[in-house]
């Protein structure tokens, strides 16, 4: 746990000097990501914003127009949808935690740096991440009755929501979510006309096709539970429900999506993406795609946004990505011994209330050259 | 006499009635399947962290307090329980649910025609290294439960109680690392026999210790070894208003129905010279029992709080199956066709047993789990391992029960079979009357036989159906057709025209012995008027034949 901590500061230290890099640099795209990375906690009380003289939205950077627009109309699901562009970061930098790119974000409205300019997969990966944090985190604040505004969807009905209420209860919240995370996230995508063959209409199909399948590996992998409520509480009465993972196993799933996530090219026409190579399976929905290698993430490159691998601490017996041996490309790594304080024998509660004694123990940390 | 209805039917009307019969079971699986949503709704509901602000704070005071998850009066929240920081201690910490969701912008409104709620509670655990879950790990929940009719409304406490719940959780060694979730099964929470108010909130405590406001003194010791808790979940069953009134209204058109039929099958049997026999008492019993099931007493619930209809409404079936059961068991003896003296109830005191027996069991068990929850709607027999093993005796008590009656009545049908046979090969050399009254009884248990398995076949197939279908269910797939509703609907219809048709069909019949008979001899027509005029026409037709 310390170690992360250790990990995470010198990870402070690259973007900090990545920070002035860019700043000298370039200027990135800002996305709406940036939700997720600004002090957003003002957000959480819907009345601060509603009675705010300044309509917010507009003041929001990493907005496209549409999505502003989206914002005003449903300010009360910002929190929300900043909640979830969080998560989603979280989640990528614990997914890619040992690789030699790892999701480190940058303190501008880009999130992720000039990197997500290049439709590698690690791009896809973050489309991805981000647009399952979304759904996740509305699908969530339904259930919690945080927001009102969530559907009522079953077809079959009678008319008016109340009667529908009553005579055939209501659809689930993850359907909801999974329609305005389509809805906001695409926006941006959909706001411009690109000619065929385009650098920009490419990408922009790559970006649509990597939110979808973001989106349904939150809403298409669930799991059933099912409660028996007949006579005597037999079983000859089963109602089943579909309750969403954690957001822990979604990354998992998109992880693996990632690595197997299928390289793709204009077809003839200029209008759609196919696979490059035909030998692969045609990848479905739910799979993610790229158009272009991802660069070389060992060395720091101004042109790429990559960031290097120097000073990222490794392990040194390992043989995965997060070993020594690939993590530093090669060059080598440096041993200092450090005295680690750390909270030892703990008592546990379920919540919150931990009580702990302080141990030290010294530990040997390698981090590249 | 002339037998019954059924044996004077001529092919082409039992056609026809066999078709008419179908076609209306048809009308209730589509009245089920096509009319009615599905019967049961279900709300997942996320519970919202409320912290109370005093540490030092007894279970009566939190029992006197409401925590509401929003509107006015919101309880002060937080996102997460990580939100919290290490400062807030377990007993601060209280769940607030609150049902129905707003949806469309509207404050949506629970009805009484949902019935009942049933809950269960999905609590998310992560795996945090030195915190795992230890084995037979026990949760200890304070629960509230509150109904209101209006925003403006103070609640009013519907039930309050302190539940243990024993802990299933599971990990992959694979995924023991820090954020994965374990994989927990769902722990039953209340069951309310009655939705008769608008709102209901629910809070729900873990305290890890008990404060005594005069010692001032904590007792620490429940709720630890339960992991780290991420979030908790309700998930709120009612029955759908749709379902409910598609329902009431078939209960509402069969119970006039199967009244008429039921008057009509004894007024025949009034009008008869000889005193009703045991068969056509058991008919009669049966359409009393499937009379008082249909009795659509559930109306009722809709201006008045029954939370017993729950209770009352798995005896009515549980009297109209035993019922059901009983009336085979004589039926076959009925037509056993041997010389042992019957039409009387003592003779089949071992089968009825069997089944007053299983009857008795599973009513312990209802008054059990389902009575008690009259009084304590978080009550489970299933919590605690003292219960669980009576319940799962009574269970088994009365499984055995069943079997054994199974084993009667399959060992009766296969005596029925093997006499049958016996007569059919001594039928060419009978007189003509005989032969065709021993034809008719054979005829008439062949019938009863395959319409009695037809509707237990129906009933099984769909019953299939209808889990496969439920679980199978995924988000954003409309069903055209709603199998659950489908199966109850249709099933209950099918027992209903059974019964119907049963009394219709083995009424007496009017129609006397035809000029086809004239042929046989005097004495024959003599001794067949004697013993039809006795009591037991059957029997005496069996002792006959066994003296043939």
């Amino acid at each position: 746990m310390y170690l992360n901590m250790d990990k995470q500061e010198t990870m402070v230290n690259i973007i900090i000097t990545v920070i002035f890099y860019n700043i000298l640099t370039t200027n990135a795209i800002e996305t709406w990501w940036s939700l997720g990375m600004n002090g957003f906690e003002a957000w959480r009380n819907p009345q601060l914003f509603i009675l705010g003289a300044q309509p917010v939205c507009t003041h929001l950077r990493g907005l496209s127009p549409g999505q502003t627009k989206l914002c005003q109309l449903y300010q009360d699901h910002m929190p929300a949808v900043s909640r979830g562009a969080k998560l989603g970061i979280h989640e990528c930098q614990y997914q890619f935690r040992n690789r030699r790119w790892n999701c480190s974000t940058v303190d501008d409205d880009s999130v992720f740096g000039p990197i997500t300019e290049i439709a590698s997969r690690e791009a896809s990966f973050t489309h991805s991440i981000a647009a399952a944090g979304v759904v996740f985190s509305i699908a969530r604040a339904c259930r919690e009755g945080e927001l009102s505004n969530c559907g009522c969807s079953r077809k079959l009905r009678p008319k008016g929501l109340d009667r529908d209420y009553i005579w055939g209860g209501c659809g689930d919240n993850a359907e909801y979510g999974y329609r305005f995370a389509k809805g906001f996230i695409d926006a941006r995508e959909n706001e411009k006309n690109h000619p065929r063959h385009s650098r920009e209409l490419s990408r922009m199909l790559m970006n649509l096709h990597n939110n979808e399948a973001g989106r349904r590996a939150v809403y298409k992998h669930t799991k059933v539970a099912c409660k028996c409520h007949g006579v005597s509480g037999s079983c000859s009465l089963k109602t089943c429900w579909q309750s969403l993972l954690s957001f822990r196993e979604i990354g998992n799933f998109l992880k693996e999506k990632y690595d197997g996530a299928t390289d793709v090219k204009f077809n003839r026409r200029g209008t759609k993406l196919e696979r490059k190579n035909p030998m692969y399976n045609k990848p479905t929905k739910e799979d993610m795609i790229y158009l272009d290698p991802s660069p070389d993430y060992c060395e720091p490159n101004k042109l790429t946004g990559s960031r290097g691998t120097i000073g990222r601490s490794c392990e040194k017996n390992s043989d995965g990505m997060e070993g020594c041996n690939l993590m530093c490309c090669g060059r080598g790594y440096n041993t200092h011994k450090i005295t680690l304080t750390e909270r030892c024998h703990c008592k546990f509660h379920w919540c919150c209330y931990v009580k702990c004694r302080t141990c030290k123990r010294v530990v040997d940390i390698h981090t590249c050259k | 006499m002339g037998g019954v209805i059924l044996e004077n039917l001529s092919n082409r009307k039992l056609i026809g009635l066999g078709v008419l019969l179908g076609l209306l079971l048809l009308t209730f699986f589509l009245v089920g399947g096509l009319v009615a949503p599905t019967p049961s709704n279900v709300s997942n509901v996320l519970g919202t962290i409320c912290k109370e602000k005093s540490r030092t704070k007894s279970a009566a005071w939190y029992k006197k307090t409401w925590y509401t998850p929003r509107g006015p009066g919101k309880c002060e929240s937080a996102n997460t329980l990580d939100e919290l920081g290490p400062d807030v201690h377990n007993n601060q910490v209280v769940f607030a649910f609150m049902i129905p969701l707003p949806r469309d912008g509207h404050n949506l409104q629970m009805s009484s025609w949902f019935q009942h709620i049933t809950s269960v509670l999905d609590i998310n655990i992560e795996y945090q290294e030195g915190n795992e879950i230890k084995e037979n790990a026990m949760v200890s929940l304070e629960l509230k439960l509150g109904g209101r009719n209006k925003d403006t409304e103070p609640w009013t406490l519907i039930a309050a109680a302190e539940e243990i719940r024993t802990l299933d959780c599971s990990i992959e060694q694979s995924l023991k690392t820090h954020g994965q979730q374990y994989n927990c099964s769902v722990l039953p929470l209340f069951e309310l026999g009655s939705c008769h108010y608008s709102f209901y909130l629910l809070n729900l405590r873990l305290p890890t210790f008990d404060y005594d406001e005069i010692t001032e003194e904590h007792v620490e010791g429940k709720n630890t070894g339960i992991g780290k808790v991420v979030d908790i979940w309700t998930v709120f069953i009612n029955q759908n208003g749709g379902f409910t009134k598609v329902w009431f209204s078939m209960k509402t058109l069969m119970f006039p129905t199967v009244l008429m039929v039921l008057c009509w099958f004894w007024r025949r049997i009034m009008m008869l010279e000889r005193k009703p026999n045991l068969l056509e008492k058991a008919l009669l019993c049966l359409g009393i029992a499937l009379t008082q099931l249909n009795l659509p007493i559930e109306w009722f619930t809709l201006w008045f709080d029954f939370p017993f209809m729950l209770l009352l409404s798995d005896i009515r079936q549980g009297v109209f199956y035993s019922f059901l059961m009983c009336f085979w068991i004589i039926f076959s003896g009925e037509h056993m066709m041997d010389q042992v003296e019957r039409s009387r109830l003592v003779q089949y005191w071992k089968h009825l047993s069997a089944v007053l027996f299983g009857c008795i069991c599973l009513f312990v068990f209802e008054m059990c789990e389902r009575g008690v929850q009259l009084t304590n709607p978080f009550y489970s027999i299933w919590s605690t391992d003292a219960g669980s093993k009576l319940a799962l005796g009574f269970v088994v008590l009365a499984g055995i029960a069943a079997c054994t009656y199974f084993i009667f009545l399959c060992y009766m049908i296969f005596k029925v079979f093997r006499n049958i046979g016996a007569k059919k090969n001594s039928l060419p050399q009978m007189s003509a009357i005989r032969r065709k009254y021993y034809m008719g009884l054979i005829y008439r248990f062949k019938f009863l036989m395959l319409s009695t398995l037809i509707c237990a076949a129906m009933t099984v197939i769909f019953f299939i159906i209808s889990q496969v279908s439920e679980s199978q269910w995924k988000w954003g797939e409309e069903n055209s057709l709603e199998y659950t509703s489908a199966f109850l609907c249709g099933v209950y219809g099918m027992w209903n025209l059974y019964v119907i048709a049963l009394l219709v069909l083995y009424a007496p019949s009017h129609k006397y012995v035809s000029a086809a008979d004239e042929d046989d001899s005097l004495d024959e027509q003599i001794e067949f008027t004697q013993i039809a005029s006795e009591s037991s026409a059957l029997a005496s037709f069996a002792r006959k034949a066994a003296a043939d």
